[in-house]
C-alpha cells in the first residue's frame, strides 16, 4: 500500500473533521429528499397515482444527485487543497522528499486518500438514493450509473485539486486557488459558450455557431448526460436544466468544425436509446476533464521533483 | 576516505550568491561542524548535499555519488534532519517512524525491531504509543533524529539540531551524536552554539556570505590563525582582570606568573568563551547578504 495513503487516511479519520463533513453531507441529502418529497405530495390526495409517483422518484433521484455533486465539488477543495501545501506549511515536505518516495507516489497517495473519503460519502448516501428506487422513479442501473459517474467526477476533481495544492506554499492560498478552479470548472464552459453565442449572433446573420462541446466539459454536464436515462426527463432540477441547455446548444450548432458536437442522445430523436449514434456528450466531458487532470498531475509531479533549482 | 567532497560548489538565486565556490571535504567517520552566521549559506549547502537543491555550478560527491545524477543512491545512504521541526501531529510516535520506514521500502516484518531499537537509542521508548503532538520540543527533535536514522544511513546531515533546546536536552543530543559517531556514522552538523560543536566536532568549517573562510580540526585552525583566548581572573580583593593568551601553554604561564611570581591571591581563573567562539569572531566580519 502507498505509505502516504495509509498515513493520510489514519490522520484524517482521527480528526472530527471527517465525521462532521459526513454528517453535513448526509443531512443535506436527507433535507433535499424531504423538501422534494413534500413539494410533490402537498396536494392532499390519498389516491395512488403511479405516473406521478414515478416522476417524483425520478425527480428525487436527480435532485439527490445534483446536491451530491454540488457538495462533492464544495468538499473536495476543503478536504484536499492542503494535501501538499499543508505538508509544505507544516514543514514536513522536506523529510518526505529525501526518502525514496517519488513525487508521483506522494501525489497518488494524497489523491487516493481524498478519493477514499469521497467514496465513503457516496456510499453513505446510497440509502438516501434508495428512496427514489422504491418510488419506482429509477431502475437499479440508473442508481449504479449515478454512483459511478459521481465517483469518476470525484477522482478527476480530487486529482486536479491535489495537483493545484502542489503549487501553493500555504494552505490558505491552495484553498482559495482550488475553490476558484472548481468554480471555473463548472462556470467557465457556460460563460464562454453563451458569450461566444452572443458575440456571434450580434455580428452576423447566422446564429448559434458557438461550439456546443464547450458546454459538455463540465462536471455538471458530465453527470447530467451520463444519468439521462432512456427518456430524457424534463424536470426542474439542476441536472435536468443542464440537459435542456445541452439539447438547445446542440440544436443551435451547424456543421462547421467550430460548432462541432458529436451526435448523441440529444440529437433529434433522443427518446430512443437504440438510435444513439456517435460519441456521447458525457464522453466529451470525461475526456476534457481527464486531459485537464492529467496535465495538472504531470505539472505537480514536476513541481515536487528534487533536486530542484529553488527551494520549494 | 571522504564522505562529502564539494568542489567549487556554487548556488545562485538570481543576483544573490548563496554558496560561493565552496571547496569542502568531510572525512568519513568524522563529526564535521559547519559554522556561520545566519545567511552564511549553511542550510543551502546542506540542501544541496541532501539532494534537495541543484547546484548552479561546481561538483558535489556524497558517499561516492552525485546527488543530482543519482539522488536515490545518495538518499539510501544519507539521513537528513532539516532546521525546522516538521512532524505529523495526529500520528503516534511508532506510527510516525513506521511511515518513514515504509517510505524507505523497509519490510513491514522489520518495523517492530527497528522502531524498538531507534526509540531506545533516542531515549523515547516510553513514548512509543504517545501522540506526536504531546511530545516536548526536545522529544520531537529526538524523534526527528530517529526518523533520519530509520534506514540506518552512513551519513547524517543535521541542520541546527540543538536549536530551541534547553541545556539538558542539548547535552543529551550531544551525547547521542557522539554515540552515533562511535557507531561509525559520519555526521555533518551545523549549530549556532559553538561551544557545543567545539565539544564534539573533529573538524569544522567556517562560512560567511556563502564563502568558506576556514576548515579543518578546530585546534589546527586556531594555531594557523594564531587565535587568541581571553582569560578572566578574579582576585581575593574582589577585583578582576582579563588577559589575552594564544594557547594553553601561555595560559598556564599566565597563572604561574600571577600566583608564583606576583604572589597575587587568585580565586577564579576562567577562560571566556570557547576557542571556537573566539576563532569564529576573529575570522568572520558579520557580513549579511
Amino acid at each position: 500500500m502507498n505509505p502516504v495513503l495509509g498515513r493520510e487516511v489514519r490522520e484524517r479519520m482521527r480528526t472530527p473533521r471527517a465525521f462532521v463533513a459526513l454528517t453535513i453531507f448526509l443531512l443535506f441529502l436527507v433535507l433535499t429528499v424531504y423538501v422534494v418529497y413534500q413539494g410533490n405530495t402537498s396536494s392532499g390526495s390519498f389516491q395512488v397515482d403511479l405516473a406521478r409517483q414515478t416522476r417524483l422518484g425520478r425527480d428525487l433521484y436527480e435532485w439527490v444527485l445534483s446536491i451530491m455533486l454540488i457538495l462533492i465539488l464544495f468538499f473536495i477543495p476543503g478536504l484536499s487543497a492542503g494535501a501538499v501545501a499543508g505538508e509544505r506549511e507544516r514543514q514536513t515536505l522536506l523529510p518526505l522528499q529525501v526518502t525514496l518516495l517519488r513525487p508521483h507516489n506522494v501525489l497518488i497517495g494524497k489523491i487516493l486518500a481524498a478519493i477514499a473519503f469521497l467514496t465513503l460519502l457516496i456510499v453513505a448516501s446510497i440509502p438516501v438514493m434508495v428512496v427514489a428506487y422504491l418510488l419506482g422513479g429509477i431502475q437499479l442501473i440508473d442508481g449504479v450509473k449515478g454512483i459511478a459517474v459521481l465517483l469518476l467526477v470525484s477522482i478527476l476533481v480530487a486529482t486536479m485539486v491535489v495537483s493545484i495544492s502542489a503549487f501553493a506554499k500555504r494552505v490558505q492560498t491552495a484553498t482559495l486557488l482550488s475553490y476558484t478552479f472548481v468554480a471555473m470548472l463548472v462556470l467557465f464552459g457556460p460563460i464562454l459558450y453563451y458569450t461566444m453565442q452572443i458575440v456571434d449572433t450580434s455580428s452576423g446573420t447566422d446564429r448559434g455557431n458557438a461550439p456546443a462541446f464547450i458546454l459538455a466539459v463540465s462536471p455538471l454536464s458530465l453527470v447530467a448526460d451520463a444519468t439521462a436515462g432512456e427518456n430524457v426527463y424534463v424536470g426542474s432540477n439542476p441536472l435536468s436544466a443542464t440537459r435542456q441547455a445541452l439539447v438547445a446548444a446542440k440544436g443551435m450548432t451547424n456543421n462547421s468544425w467550430f460548432s462541432w458536437f458529436p451526435k448523441d442522445d440529444f440529437s433529434g430523436d433522443f427518446g430512443n436509446r437504440g438510435q444513439r449514434i456517435g460519441f456521447p456528450g458525457w464522453g466529451i466531458g470525461l475526456l476534457g476533464l481527464a486531459v485537464l487532470a492529467i496535465v495538472l498531475f504531470l505539472l505537480a509531479q514536476r513541481r515536487l521533483r528534487t533536486p530542484a533549482e529553488t527551494e520549494r | 576516505m571522504s564522505a562529502i567532497v564539494a568542489t567549487q560548489l556554487t548556488k545562485r538565486y538570481g543576483s544573490l550568491i548563496a554558496v560561493n565556490q565552496l571547496d569542502l571535504v568531510v572525512p568519513a567517520g568524522s563529526i564535521f561542524g559547519l559554522i556561520g552566521p545566519n545567511g552564511a549559506g549553511k542550510s543551502t549547502t546542506f540542501a544541496m548535499v541532501a539532494t534537495l537543491l541543484r547546484p548552479t555550478s561546481g561538483g558535489l560527491d556524497v558517499m561516492g555519488a552525485d546527488p543530482c545524477k543519482k539522488p536515490r543512491t545518495v538518499r539510501r545512504r544519507m539521513g537528513y534532519m532539516p532546521d525546522v521541526l516538521g512532524v505529523y501531529d495526529n500520528l503516534r510516535v511508532d506510527e510516525y517512524l513506521e511511515f518513514f520506514a515504509a517510505n524507505y521500502g523497509i519490510a513491514r516484518s522489520e518495523w517492530t525491531a527497528l522502531i524498538d531499537g531507534l526509540l531506545e537509542l533516542v531515549d523515547l521508548g516510553v513514548k512509543r504509543t504517545a501522540m506526536v503532538n504531546s511530545l516536548s520540543r526536545g522529544m520531537k527533535q529526538r524523534l526527528s533524529l530517529a526518523r533520519a536514522l530509520v534506514h540506518d544511513p552512513e551519513l547524517l546531515i543535521l541542520d541546527e539540531p540543538a536549536s530551541g533546546l534547553d541545556p539538558r536536552a542539548r547535552v543529551e543530543l550531544r551525547e547521542l551524536l557522539k554515540a552515533l559517531n562511535a557507531m561509525g556514522k559520519t555526521i555533518l552538523v551545523s549549530s549556532h552554539i559553538l561551544a557545543e560543536l567545539e565539544e564534539m566536532c573533529s573538524d569544522v568549517a567556517i562560512m560567511e556570505a556563502g564563502k568558506l573562510l576556514a576548515a579543518g580540526p578546530p585546534r589546527e585552525i586556531l594555531e594557523k590563525l594564531g587565535g587568541a583566548k581571553t582569560v578572566r581572573v578574579r582576585f581575593a580583593n574582589d577585583t578582576s582582570e582579563t588577559f589575552t593568551v594564544s594557547d594553553d601553554l601561555e595560559q598556564a604561564a599566565l597563572l604561574t606568573r600571577l600566583v608564583v611570581d606576583d604572589r597575587r591571591d587568585v580565586v577564579e581563573f576562567v577562560e571566556e568563551g570557547g576557542g571556537l567562539e573566539q576563532l569564529f569572531l576573529a575570522i568572520t566580519e558579520g557580513i549579511v547578504q
